[in-house]
This record gives structure tokens, C-alpha cells and sequence, in this order.
């Protein structure tokens, strides 16, 4: 007998729609409408109707009633951060199952909305993550198989090798300020548009959520206290908007683990392929350093454009594990591998090392 | 003109320092000391050296004319009073790093060689890797513009205590001394944690700098691990054994295997004290530097035992 087929909505699509695409491709998932509120400004409407076109399915300008109108099971939750909670509390009042994009939120308190909502309604939430990727799961294998013994420290670095727009320059003249919004639409044409929003938003809160959801799988353990750096030192949009995007962060876990995070847009300039990113494991009877991009091919060609990535990573299954796991916490009433409590606690711990990185002293998570 | 220096400690110490001498002809090793009269001869004769004794006393009591330094290897456990010893007696020093257990000893050290007129400097394995030449060239000719994030992971097996300070004191310090080397400056910001066999210090640099580096002394018997990246305002270096690995298949998983960077290290830190000596210069990887790493770790110990940050006010780090 064939597994249910669940109906989604998606609750706008304003940035890079990698989970919606996803969703869609995924065979227990059909997309039947796309929603926003009435009240979004143009161009949100024109990105969700973008969406609807190319699946030919409806752009319903009220989220209520295409919640009401086209029997779905299931939102995917894709708007500017600042919203994306909102929506998601929405959805799961109606009583559907959520898939949000990252970050969770740019508040700590949404999150706790998002919590309370899902719980008192007995959905499902899973948020948009990485940790399905082949050297992840490897990671994991490798912890679990006991060969390194328990870890005690778990290093993240996580760098995107991409520009974000006019090059930080002290000696340029003064400019007006950049304005955050408008920077990301027109990074919307490249997809580095993951901060999408009315409120600017630094690298740990853009992307801060896929080493810390590593360190979380690999441990298991939250985070309870940070010490943090940041600074703007790439890029004018960040000084211009007060936000980092270069960071490290001190991580102090239960259990007595302990980890680091390095996060930071480093410039397209700073690496071949998207970035660095690595993982460093400590355990009692040894380590492990992993690369997160393997495994890869290399291609190189003659009049190669300089963006395109001569390393292409294969084998990459992790757009169909995380809806077949979403999927199956349906089926089962399990937990999401990211549930919202998971995806709240990392909130807070960026918010913490956003924290701690002004005042300069350890800030614990709350 | 040859630098003629007397080795502190045979057995492995004489075993490093066999490939050296080859490549500098300005550098000769005439004697060991060693209490060990057969490791002392057997060092001796890889080194080509003529002299043995027992220890440094009776070394400059019978033949202080024909050395001009003393070289203190890491497996010394004595070497401020060492140092201390060869400077009163007008030798130049070249120790391990961190030349002393503390800044006030190394400050001791420093005073002592600066009265002699005799050069000091701590080794710095790290600084004279080929590989971390190549990064600190990139930095200084421009190429990856203002240093931002320094991340470092050094793991090796357990040595020596392994108490999270003596990690910091006498394995981490030489990551701080590095990270001080690449940032040209102090670190402004000092914090730390650790457990057994483990520390990662986090330092903040001016202008927003950072660095992170994790000392590990907790990996089975077998080859260790060193990582290093260094982030800058227009460019990146990545000097990381994980890309320098080669395979070995012997069944089950393979095993990875370092391609090494031979002697170059030992050799470059050697020359560049020879060379000091010569010109009458201070080396790179000077005692005063070294005091300053240790300082830093100092701090990073207070900050271990606080659980608070340290912040640098005027000459010295207090607690934020």
C-alpha cells in the first residue's frame, strides 16, 4: 500500500527556494498553493506568484483561506526571517504540520511562540537544515561506532566563500549607508539572498544554524554558555547595518563538552568553491576532521566562468532526507531530527554570541 | 664565520638535529651534554661533535673558550636556569619555547642575556614551518589584506602534565606566540577553557581580529594533527594536515599518512639564530616576544580558572 500523500502549502517564497523545491520533489509531497498576507509589499507578491507559475499551482493573497480552501496537511514556511515565525505559529493554529526555513527567527521570543504552538497543537516542525549531507551523516556514523570514544570538543568552521556586496573600505568616501533590504532582493540573482528582511541580520544569525545543528547532532548537548567575537570586516552592508560577518564563538555545552564555531562570509576572493567548512571532533580515544563538502568531483575547463565551482559536490541526498524524516514523523508521531525546541535553543545561542561578541564577556544562553 | 653551540641533551634532541648541520656550513655542533655517557657519545658522533660532558657546569668549567651557545631542546625541563647560566657565562641562548615557566622567571632571562649582550631566542616550531612562512608571506605582501580570524588546531598525544593550564602554558602558548606573529599585535581580548588533557584559547585582536586555538593532549599514539587558517579582509590561507594526507590501504579503512615537512623548520630556526648571532642583532622569535606569549597564556590561565574573559589595560590583562 502506498504511503499518504501529504498536500503542502507554501507560506511565501521570497528567497532561494531550495526547501519548497525540495518539498516538491519529494514523493510524499505534492505543492498545491502558494499564500502570503495581502499586505506584503510588491515585490513579495511577485516572488510568491514566480513560485506558483513555475509549479502551476495558485498564488492565494490570504493565508487563512488558502489554509481553508485547498485541504493541506502541510506549510513550508519560506518569508523574510523576521516572519517566518508568525507564519509558522499561523500554520500550526490551523493544525498543520511546518517545515521552516532557517534562520528559526531573528528573536529568541518568536521561537518560544513557535514552541508553545506546535506543542499545544500536536504538529510537526521541522527547520530547514544540513545535517543530512554525506560527511555529516559519516560524522555521525563515526561517533556512534564508538571509535573515537565520547567527544568532549566539537569544532565547527563555516565559511561561504561569496561576496555580499561593495567591499568593507575605510578609505572610500562616505556613502549613504546601504540599505539591508534592498541589498538582499538584488542578492536574490546569485541566491545569497539568506537574509532576506526588513531587519538586517549578521552571519550567525543567517547562517549559524547549520554548524550549530551539527555540533548539536554530533554531542547531543545544548549549549549553555558562549563568549563570542564579531566584527564587520568584509563587507560595507554589514558596517553600515551594525552586523557581523566574520564571528568566532566559544561554545560551553552540557555534559562538560566544549567547541568552537568560526562563521563568516569571507569573500568570493577567500576560497575556490563555496568555503571551508570542517568539522573537528575530539572524543576519548581520538579525533576526527571531516569536510563537509566531500564527497566531490573536480571539473576544470578552458574559459571555466569565475562562478562556476571547478569542485562539484555528488551524491548529495540531503533535500530528500530531511522531508522523508519530516515524513516520517508524520507517519510514526516521532520527532523531526530539528524540532522546534532544537531549533529555539540554537536561536538562543546565536543570540547569546550576538551578545557576547558587543559586550565582551561570556553571556550564558537562556 | 661558524657558530660553534653545544647541545643540551642527546638521545632524541641529537637525532633532530642530525640532518642540520649538512645545510648550514656556519653552523657547527662541538658539543653535547648529556649525564649519560654513552647517549652524550652517541649523540656526539651523529653530531660530529668533539666535546661530552655532563652537564653545562662542567662544560664551561673545562672548555668555555670553545663554544659560542647553547641550544635547549624541549625535552629540557631546565632551561631558565640553563639560560640563565650560559648567559652569565656570555653564551648565546637558543630554548625551546616558553623559556621559562613563568613571565617572571622568562622576564629573569631576558635581563640576564640583555646584561650579557648575548642573543636570546625561544625556538618557535610553529613560526618556521615552511608552511606557516608561506601564510605569513602571503600577509605581508598584501594578499589576503587585513588579517581577521586565525582558527588552529593542534592535537598531539599526552606529553608532560595535562592539566588544561599546563596545556596553555606549554602548548598552546606557541599558537598564542603565532597568533601574535600573524596579527602584528597584542591580543586585547584573553579567554579560555579547557578540561584534562585540553584547552581552546580565544583571543580578540584590535579591530575586530580574532584568533581560536585548541590544544589537544589527548590523541592515541600515532601521528598528531595541525590545522591552521588564517581569514583576511580580501583573501584566505589554509595551511591544514587534512589536505597534506596521503593514503596507505592495508585492509580495513585506510590510513592517512603526512607527507611531512621534513627538517625545514629546525633548520630555518637555526639559521635565523646563527645569523643573529653574527650580525648582533635580535632574532626573530626573540626572548622578549616569548615573554609576551607566555604573558598572554598567563592570562588565558586566569581566565580558565575565573571562567571570565581578560581584557588588556595599559601593559597588562585583568578581568573584564
Amino acid at each position: 500500500m502506498n504511503s499518504p500523500k501529504f498536500r503542502f502549502a507554501s507560506l511565501s517564497v521570497v528567497k532561494h527556494a531550495y526547501l519548497n523545491v525540495a518539498m516538491a520533489a519529494h514523493p510524499r509531497f505534492e505543492p498545491v498553493v502558494v499564500a502570503d498576507d495581502a499586505d506584503q509589499p510588491d515585490w513579495v507578491h511577485e516572488r510568491n506568484q514566480e513560485f506558483a507559475d513555475e509549479y502551476n499551482i495558485p498564488y492565494v493573497r490570504d493565508v487563512e483561506r488558502a489554509i481553508a480552501d485547498y485541504d493541506v496537511q502541510v506549510a513550508v514556511v519560506n518569508s523574510e526571517a523576521e516572519r517566518h515565525c508568525d507564519l509558522s505559529v499561523r500554520a500550526a493554529a490551523a493544525g498543520m504540520h511546518v517545515v521552516q526555513d532557517k534562520p528559526m527567527s531573528n528573536r529568541v521570543s518568536e521561537c518560544d511562540r513557535v514552541v508553545e504552538a506546535v506543542e499545544r497543537n500536536n504538529v510537526k516542525f521541522l527547520l530547514w537544515n544540513r545535517n543530512c549531507l554525506p560527511a555529516l551523516i559519516q560524522a555521525k556514523q563515526v561517533l556512534e561506532s564508538g571509535r573515537i570514544g565520547n567527544p568532549y570538543a566539537v569544532h565547527a568552521d563555516f565559511y561561504f566563500a561569496k561576496d555580499a556586496g561593495p567591499r568593507k573600505d575605510p578609505n572610500q568616501p562616505k556613502k549613504p549607508p546601504i540599505n539591508w533590504l534592498e541589498r538582499q532582493k538584488e542578492a536574490h540573482a546569485d541566491g545569497s539572498d539568506g537574509g532576506v528582511g526588513v531587519d538586517p541580520m549578521g552571519e550567525l544569525k543567517i547562517e549559524g544554524i547549520y554548524p550549530l545543528a551539527y555540533i548539536r547532532m554530533l554531542t547531543g548537548a545544548d549549549v549553555r554558555q558562549v563568549f563570542a567575537r564579531t566584527t564587520a570586516h568584509f563587507h560595507q552592508a554589514c558596517v553600515d547595518n551594525d552586523i557581523e560577518d566574520l564571528a568566532t564563538v566559544t561554545l560551553e555545552m552540557d555534559q562538560g563538552i566544549l567547541g568552537t564555531l568560526c562563521i563568516g562570509r569571507i569573500g568570493a576572493a577567500s576560497h575556490p568553491d563555496i568555503g571551508e567548512i570542517k568539522i573537528h571532533v575530539l572524543g576519548s580515544k581520538g579525533g576526527l576532521v571531516i569536510s563537509e563538502a566531500r564527497p566531490e568531483i573536480s571539473v576544470y575547463y578552458r574559459g571555466q566562468p569565475a562562478t562556476v565551482y571547478p569542485h562539484q559536490r555528488i551524491a548529495d541526498e540531503n533535500n530528500f532526507h530531511l522531508p522523508e524524516n519530516f515524513a516520517q514523523a508524520i507517519d510514526t508521531d516521532g520527532d523531526t531530527m530539528l524540532n522546534a525546541r532544537a531549533g529555539r535553543a540554537i536561536c538562543a545561542t546565536v543570540q547569546a554570541a550576538i551578545d557576547s561578541g558587543r559586550s565582551g564577556t561570556p553571556v550564558e544562553v537562556p | 664565520m661558524t657558530t660553534r653551540l653545544a647541545l643540551i641533551g642527546g638521545g632524541e634532541n641529537a637525532a633532530s638535529y642530525k640532518t642540520v648541520p649538512p645545510r648550514l656550513p656556519n653552523v657547527a655542533f662541538v658539543a653535547v651534554v648529556d649525564p649519560q655517557p654513552d647517549r652524550a657519545q652517541t649523540a656526539a658522533d651523529s653530531l660530529g661533535a668533539s666535546l661530552k660532558a655532563n652537564s653545562l657546569d662542567e662544560l664551561l668549567a673545562g672548555h668555555s673558550d670553545e663554544f659560542d651557545a647553547i641550544v635547549i631542546p624541549e625535552s629540557s625541563h631546565a632551561r631558565s636556569s640553563l639560560a640563565l647560566q650560559a648567559a652569565e657565562a656570555g653564551k648565546h641562548v637558543l630554548t625551546a619555547s616558553p623559556l621559562a615557566p613563568s613571565t617572571e622567571d622568562a622576564a629573569k632571562v631576558v635581563d640576564a642575556c640583555q646584561s650579557a649582550d648575548v642573543r636570546l631566542m625561544a625556538s618557535s616550531s610553529l613560526r618556521f614551518m615552511p608552511s606557516h612562512q608561506a601564510v605569513k608571506k602571503a600577509l605581508t605582501d598584501g594578499n589576503l589584506g587585513e588579517p581577521g580570524l586565525l582558527r588552529m588546531h593542534r592535537w598531539s598525544q599526552p606529553a608532560g602534565p595535562t592539566n588544561a593550564e599546563d596545556v596553555v602554558l606549554r602548548g598552546a602558548v606557541n599558537g598564542i606566540d603565532l597568533a601574535i606573529w600573524l596579527f602584528d599585535g597584542l591580543p586585547t581580548e584573553v579567554y579560555a577553557v579547557g578540561r584534562s588533557g585540553y584547552a581552546q584559547v580565544h583571543l580578540g585582536f584590535p579591530d575586530g581580529g580574532m584568533a581560536l586555538i585548541d590544544e589537544a593532549r589527548t590523541l592515541p599514539n600515532g601521528d598528531g594533527y595541525l590545522s591552521l587558517s588564517l581569514i583576511g579582509s580580501s583573501g584566505a590561507a589554509y595551511a591544514d594536515d587534512h589536505h597534506n594526507r596521503n593514503l596507505v590501504f592495508q585492509g580495513g579503512d585506510p590510513g592517512a599518512i603526512d607527507t611531512g615537512q621534513g627538517s625545514a623548520a629546525l633548520t630555518a630556526q637555526l639559521e635565523e639564530f646563527v645569523t643573529a648571532v653574527e650580525e648582533g642583532r635580535e632574532p626573530a622569535t626573540s626572548g622578549p616576544e616569548n615573554q609576551t606569549a607566555l604573558q598572554v597564556a598567563e592570562a588565558a590561565v586566569t581566565s580558565l580558572k575565573s571562567q571570565q574573559a581578560l581584557r588588556l589595560n595599559g601593559g597588562s590583562y585583568e578581568l573584564a
